[in-house]
């Protein structure tokens, strides 16, 4: 970073990474509806339908706030996801990928969940704890079979960093064809992670009166709403960063994040919700099975 | 003289002054001169720290044919410094309203006690870590546990008084473990220093040296609270009075791993562990160890999920956090001892920050039973925000300086390939981050009760330490390199490869760790968040907490409206099931045993036939005397 | 040097003529008593350290060896004649109501105590050995009979006491009388001369046997010590201390003298390990279970006792050093803290909160029990160390099962001691806390005392270690043992009498230096 030229170009990316992904994010949630939509034989919302929502939600008259740490959950939420996109890699721009690495980067996605958390924590409503508590034991369910897709690649590339890793399978191959259990693992945990059905038990948009998002109002529910598109963007593209060579151009890019994001979407629609404990179950049995048995392939 | 000599003078002479005059008001004060003074005579050594020589004391003692000596190297003042910091915070902590309090409710007299203990604690930990040989450091050891027993006895409760108890006798079979090994060394070496030891130890059969290993670990890991001895610990530091548990909690039990590091480490060589295979399996005695501190990382933090006081939970938390130092240790490898290391003082500054944030909240409510707390953030906004720094450290995310010690560790089995050892670990801290959640939900947040709508801050002199604290945590999670060079000697000194790193963290080629710009990336990503949400939209307008949705009823005061009691009734639904208590039966059945036996030599000794008894026995010496035995 | 014999015979005269004196004057028979201890004491104190370098022998009646009687005075046997004289000093009945017969049985104690530790033949440590047992058992019966317990407790624990004690006499004299067959003699040193040759074998060993339960009676040793809870719970404390702190040891001592003198077979120093670390185990197990401090203490008594005897169960000096080491420490240990527990009976819960009321002596019971367990840098620590470094150094393996004993042990001991410390410091008082007894003045003497020896010895352990291992060095000595009883021209006598040959002597000197 010593020359001006990359402490310029950083600058860019810091500005320019953040808004892409949430651009991007905004369409994948336009296309998780349209696709909700085409299954259930309806038309779907117009495509700027995410936008009006959330200008919606941020022009509302009743924003209610029950105090300081409520607010700041909402911009950790929103923050925690906005940090953790400039260390995923898109085509030709790195961010800070080089700094932290895959494991970082798990650490920094607990980040928003535990600000949510905290956020919900304050509003002083049962119901919001308990749909806390639901969220974090969802998080012990599928970050076990994540963490050990991320050891398995990792251990299979040598490496932490993902630009290492894109730039071995550009070289190379992809990372579903050398390891395809541990990416079969990863999709699943992916599934788990989106907050979607059928594990959508903690979000439980339906019930919205006994779920985290009770007390949410306005543009606190806008700022959950930014968080979301955030978390499909970041679950696409570090999906294909480990398993499918990142992008080589944007063409390629996008693409293949969408391409990632549309199957949990798809997969979301056709099963009922799973309880939490046996969401649990599930995530412990079957991709952690899957994941050791690849890492057992890798090693 | 020595700068070590001026250290045990100033403990001796304060350990005098405090034992004269602890029944005087503002011994508090002079407690805090004190444990100042020490820090500066340790700083005076910093350059162990960076490489320094091995800096010996020049009082000695001739006995047994063995020489006594006390010395400090590398790995000495980085656990020492970390000692004398915690005493001092501690002190801070009770010498101004904490300790008023404490001296209302018991006397003048209990609370120099208090102090005395503390201290008693500090010196014996300084004469162990300064230890030259095996005698010295068994002498170290057991004054070490009698310290520790003292303050916790201070507790009058009965859960308290039970705990210490139960230490006391699990303390007392480490020390006799330790005491058998050392006479085994005795036994073969004819000599009780390092050196010998660690020249005869090359020749030493595999037997003589698992035998070895595994006294001198069950001592060590009785102390650490490694499973499965893991039962004691957490209740004895929980029911300490709280600035001791600040203490206990932050350093006491590392001893334990400063003893495996000079003794497993130093002198019989990890190398030397990793090459004797347990028969009939594909494990060497140093993946045993490993594993020994991945299910310690396990096995207490799920406890610790379940406990349902916010003391118990941390305490537990502490037993298990010692695992991720053993495994770090036990890694072999310059990153992942390196990560032990680093993990020792992170741990000690977030956990005695805990400590304190629950020490404050008991001050001000009187307890820390989850059942009766709730919603204090609008009262002790600061304490919160304490308790929120450490919990991430706790639970070792970014940015806080738990993560680096944390990432290390993860790092390091990666390198190994260790995959089941990694999972355990990870396993190990999504257990922390669900149970701090449940800490700091059920303490701060949710809803507040109608009897703390009157509570204030915590005062000036409890908040001090505990900003304090939280700024390095803070500063060391940003900048790890400032005590990476401690941990470097430290490695230097214990014969391993010291760790590269630079300020900013871990310089490794296939993926290292700059935390510097990792903190910053994340308060740019929260300054885009706070701008996204207070500058957007409408102004959000605070309501009063029972303005809330209730399913169409109003909320009172009256009304409990909270959720904290079974707070993962979900998870527990699945695991309950798994806490079976089996290490507790264990030790209720070796209680029972004892009993038993205990209960036959006495039928034995009111045998109503002495006469009869001598003749028997007579017969039978006879017997075995004429060749019965062989 | 001859008038160490005054020791002896001015007790034993007093012990005689106080009751005569006291038709009198009762005055005048305590103060007589009390005037030969402190004669005693000067004696003893004028010639200390005299023997340092070279153990004496005295013949008494001016007959030489082996037919005369011998006194043979070493440290160990000095320190002891020192010791009886002061410990009796210590306990003697301050008061007028005390029956003049009990000041008359003291004084037979100290008078064969005394006798028992300076003789040089097993005839005459026989004969101090019965009358020792006889002023025991007149001192037991007669505190019984006052004792706080029931009369019919005292009175069974004195039958039980006088049972066992008789079987072990008997069982002495057959040992003794089985070696007297073999060797035809009962000098100590000349039987140490003639031991390899005519000892060594299965008559001998079995003596031995006989002799080491025989005076196990009175050492407490596994198991022929059941008297011991029950007397020492019957008679006073005072009393109690005595036993548990001297008398045993003296018991102890005939036990090593026959030892190493006689039987340094590997089998005798076994069968003494195997019951001293089943005394160990069995009497902190028992002493686990006790709810009285009594009790405890004397349970806790057995088992240090058992600790003594696996500690001077180790062959060479080392384990002699170790078996000094404990023995004495626990004989400052343990009537000291019979001493505090005078003021503590009754169930040990009703002891809460004792602290509070007299903190001081609870600070003393700490220091002592701390001690006892061994915590560094306390003297316990070191005579610890001492017998576990040795045990863990010897090939056979019963000694490293004793080393488990003797460890887990300590561990039993440690929870229950401080389960004691825990009561005495617990925050609530107790129901009886007003009407509890109150120590007397000469227990809390007697207790600090200790105390501040305990922490003087820890200060000066290296000199402490110094004067140990030359005592143990001589005890262990045994050609030194000979060459100090016979003049060389006795010795050509002996040679002679038995037509042993110079040479086989010589490889007999040679066997020993290389044990």
């Amino acid at each position: 970073m010593a020359s001006f030229n990359s402490i310029s170009e950083l600058l860019a990316q810091l500005l320019f990474m953040p808004m892409l992904a949430f651009l991007l994010g905004l369409v994948m949630v336009l296309m998780y509806r349209k696709i909700a939509a085409r299954l259930q034989r309806r038309i779907g919302p117009p495509f700027f339908q995410p936008v009006y929502d959330i200008v919606k939600l941020y022009s509302k008259d009743t924003q209610i706030s029950h105090g300081l740490i409520h607010d700041i959950g909402i911009v950790v939420a929103v923050g925690g996801y906005v940090a953790a996109v400039i260390l995923l890699p898109v085509p030709g721009m790195d961010g800070i990928a080089d700094k932290g690495g895959i494991i970082t980067l798990s650490y920094f996605l607990m980040i928003p969940s535990l600000g949510m958390a905290l956020g919900v924590g304050q509003c002083a409503n049962p119901n919001g704890s308990i749909g806390i508590s639901r969220a974090l034991t969802a998080m012990l369910a599928y970050d076990i079979p994540f963490i050990i897709v991320v050891f398995g690649v990792a251990l299979h590339y040598q490496s932490t960093s993902l630009v290492g890793m894109i730039d071995y399978q550009q070289a190379h191959q992809w990372g579903i064809f050398e390891m395809p259990l541990l990416a079969a693992a990863g999709l699943f945990a992916l599934q788990g992670m989106m907050g979607k059905h059928p594990f959508e038990i903690y979000v439980a948009p339906a019930e919205i009166a006994t779920g985290p998002m009770v007390e949410m109002s306005g543009k606190f529910m806008g700022g959950l709403f930014v968080m979301q598109s955030f978390q499909f963007y970041v679950a696409s593209v570090l999906y294909t960063s480990l398993f499918l060579g990142g992008g080589a151009n944007w063409f390629e890019f996008l693409l293949k994040i969408f391409f990632v994001v549309e199957i949990p979407m798809s997969i979301s629609f056709l099963f009922p919700r799973y309880r939490t404990e046996d969401m649990v179950r599930i995530m412990w049995k079957w991709p952690v099975m899957l994941a050791l048995i690849g890492i057992a392939f890798v090693i | 003289m020595s700068v070590l000599d001026e250290v045990f003078i100033l403990c001796a002479l304060g350990a005098l002054v405090l034992f004269v005059f602890h029944r005087i008001r503002g011994i508090e004060k002079l407690a805090v001169v004190f444990y100042a003074a020490l820090l500066y005579l340790l700083i005076k050594m910093s350059g162990l720290g960076y490489g320094g020589e091995v800096i010996y004391s020049s009082f000695s003692l001739n006995i047994l044919g063995e020489t006594l000596q006390w010395r400090f190297d590398a790995v000495s003042w980085f656990f020492a410094i970390i000692t004398v910091a915690s005493g001092l915070f501690s002190a801070v902590f009770m010498s101004g309203k904490w300790g008023e309090s404490y001296r209302e409710k018991t006397s003048n007299a209990a609370y120099g006690t208090l102090q005395i203990a503390l201290l008693l604690n500090v010196n014996s930990m300084l004469i162990l870590l300064a230890s030259g040989d095996l005698l010295s450091l068994f002498i170290g050891w057991e004054l070490v546990s009698w310290a520790s027993f003292m303050m916790m006895a201070l507790n009058p409760d009965k859960q308290a008084r039970q705990a210490a108890i139960k230490y006391i006798v699990y303390a007392m079979a480490g020390a006799m473990a330790f005491l058998a090994a050392m006479a085994y060394v005795y036994g073969i070496t004819g000599s009780l220093q390092y050196a010998e030891l660690a020249q005869a130890s090359a020749a030493l059969s595999n037997g003589q040296i698992i035998l070895l290993s595994l006294l001198f670990f069950t001592g060590f890991a009785i102390k650490m609270g490694l499973i499965p001895f893991h039962l004691w610990q957490a209740v004895a530091y929980a029911e300490t009075p709280a600035p001791g548990a600040v203490f206990l909690g932050a350093i006491s039990a590392r001893m334990g791993l400063y003893a495996i590091i000079v003794v497993l480490i130093q002198l019989i060589g990890l190398g030397h562990l990793q090459q004797i295979h347990i028969p009939f399996t594909f494990w060497n005695l140093q993946t045993v160890l490993a594993w020994v501190g991945a299910l310690t990382t396990i096995i207490p933090t799920y406890i610790a999920l379940k406990q349902n006081d916010a003391r118990h939970l941390l305490a537990w938390h502490g037993v298990g956090q010692g695992g991720y130092m053993l495994l770090g240790l036990m890694t072999l490898n310059s990153l992942g001892s390196a990560g032990g290391l680093l993990h020792v003082f992170n741990y000690a500054t977030y956990q005695a920050a805990l400590f304190m944030t629950i020490g404050a909240v008991i001050y001000r409510t009187g307890t820390a039973n989850f059942d009766k707390l709730g919603g204090l953030v609008t009262q002790m906004p600061l304490t919160f925000m304490v308790m929120v720094f450490s919990i991430i450290g706790l639970a070792g995310l970014p940015p806080m300086n738990g993560f680096v010690s944390k990432w290390m560790v993860y790092r390091s089995l990666l390198l190994d390939g260790e995959p089941l050892l990694f999972v355990a670990a990870v396993i190990g801290t999504l257990g922390t981050i669900l149970s701090v959640y449940k800490l700091v939900h059920n303490t701060f947040l949710g809803q507040l009760r109608v009897e703390h709508q009157n509570v204030r801050e915590a005062p000036l002199s409890l908040l001090i330490p505990m900003l304090v604290l939280a700024a390095i945590m803070f500063v060391t999670g940003m900048m790890p390199g400032l005590v990476l060079d401690w941990v470097a000697s430290a490695q230097l000194a214990m014969g391993l490869v010291p760790v590269t790193y630079n300020l900013g963290g871990i310089v490794l080629a296939s993926g290292g760790l700059d935390m510097i710009w990792i903190t910053l990336i994340l308060f740019y990503g929260l300054g885009v968040g706070a701008i996204i949400f207070y500058l957007l939209g409408g102004r959000a307008k605070r309501v009063h907490q029972y303005d809330n949705y209730a399913g169409g009823h109003f909320l009172t005061s009256r009304v409990r409206y909270h959720y904290s009691h079974n707070f993962y009734a979900g998870l527990m639904h699945l695991i309950g099931g798994w806490y079976r208590g089996s290490f507790k039966k264990l030790e209720q059945a070796i209680v029972s045993l004892v009993s038993l036996l205990s209960q036959l030599s006495e039928n034995m000794y009111r045998s109503a036939q002495p006469a009869m008894m001598v003749i028997i026995v007579v017969v039978l010496s006879l017997w075995s005397i004429s060749g019965g035995i062989n | 040097m001859d008038n160490l014999i005054l020791v002896v015979i001015l007790p034993l005269l007093a012990a005689f003529l106080m009751p005569a004196m006291a038709r009198t004057s009762e005055v005048l028979a305590r103060v007589t008593g009390l005037m030969v201890l402190f004669i005693s004491i000067i004696i003893i104190t004028s010639v200390w350290g005299s023997v340092d370098e070279q153990a004496v022998s005295y013949a008494i009646g001016g007959f030489r060896p082996p037919m005369g009687i011998v006194f043979y005075i070493d440290q160990l046997s000095l320190l002891f004649a020192l010791l009886i004289p002061v410990m009796i000093l210590l306990f003697w009945p301050w008061n007028k109501v005390t029956h003049i017969r009990e000041y008359s049985l003291m004084m037979l104690l100290t008078a064969s105590a005394s006798g028992l530790v300076l003789s040089g033949d097993l005839f005459n440590i026989y004969v101090f050995y019965e009358l020792l047992a006889v002023a025991s058992y007149g001192l037991v019966v007669a505190q019984g009979r006052a004792g706080k317990k029931g009369e019919g407790a005292a009175l069974a624990a004195s039958l039980r006491y006088l049972i066992l004690g008789a079987v072990g006499s008997v069982m002495m004299l057959i040992g003794i009388a089985i070696i007297y067959t073999q060797a035809g003699t009962l000098n100590l040193a000349h039987l140490a001369l003639l031991a390899p040759e005519k000892l060594n074998n299965m008559a001998g060993l079995s003596a031995f046997a006989l002799i080491l339960i025989g005076v196990g009676v009175k050492a407490e040793l596994f198991p022929v010590n059941t008297w011991v809870p029950e007397v020492y719970g019957a008679v006073s404390t005072r009393l109690s201390a005595l036993m548990a702190g001297l008398l045993s040891k003296l018991a102890v001592i005939v036990i090593i003298r026959v030892l190493v003198l006689l039987f340094p077979q590997p089998e005798a120093l076994q069968l003494m390990t195997i019951l001293g670390m089943l005394g160990v185990i069995s009497g902190e197990l028992v002493a686990w279970r006790s709810r009285d401090m009594i009790r405890m203490l004397s349970f806790s008594s057995i088992g240090q006792l058992g600790l003594v005897f696996v500690a001077f169960s180790i062959p060479g000096d080392m384990g002699l050093m170790a078996g000094f080491a404990v023995a004495l420490h626990h004989l400052l240990v343990k009537p000291a803290l019979f001493m505090l527990a005078s003021g503590w009976t009754g169930p040990l819960e009703s002891l809460k909160g004792a602290a509070k009321q007299s903190p001081y002596i609870a600070a003393l019971f700490v220091l002592l029990v701390m001690s006892l367990l061994g915590v560094p840098p306390l003297p316990g620590f070191w005579a610890k160390l001492l017998i576990v470094v040795n045990l863990a150094s010897q090939a056979a393996p019963v000694y490293q099962f004793a080393l488990a004993f003797v460890l887990i042990a300590t561990v039993i001991e440690a929870a229950y001691l401080y389960r004691v410390v825990m009561i005495l410091y617990h925050p609530n008082q107790g129901q009886q806390a007003s009407v509890r007894e109150k120590h007397k003045a000469f227990e809390l003497v007697i207790a600090s005392g200790a105390a501040v020896i305990l922490i003087a010895v820890a200060l000066q352990v290296q000199s402490m270690e110094t004067k140990l291992s030359s005592m143990a060095r001589q005890t262990g000595d045994r050609q030194h043992y000979i060459n100090t009883v016979f003049s060389k021209l006795d010795l050509a006598d002996i040679y002679h009498q038995n037509k042993v040959q110079q040479t086989d002597f010589r490889s007999n000197n040679q066997l020993q230096g290389s044990k």
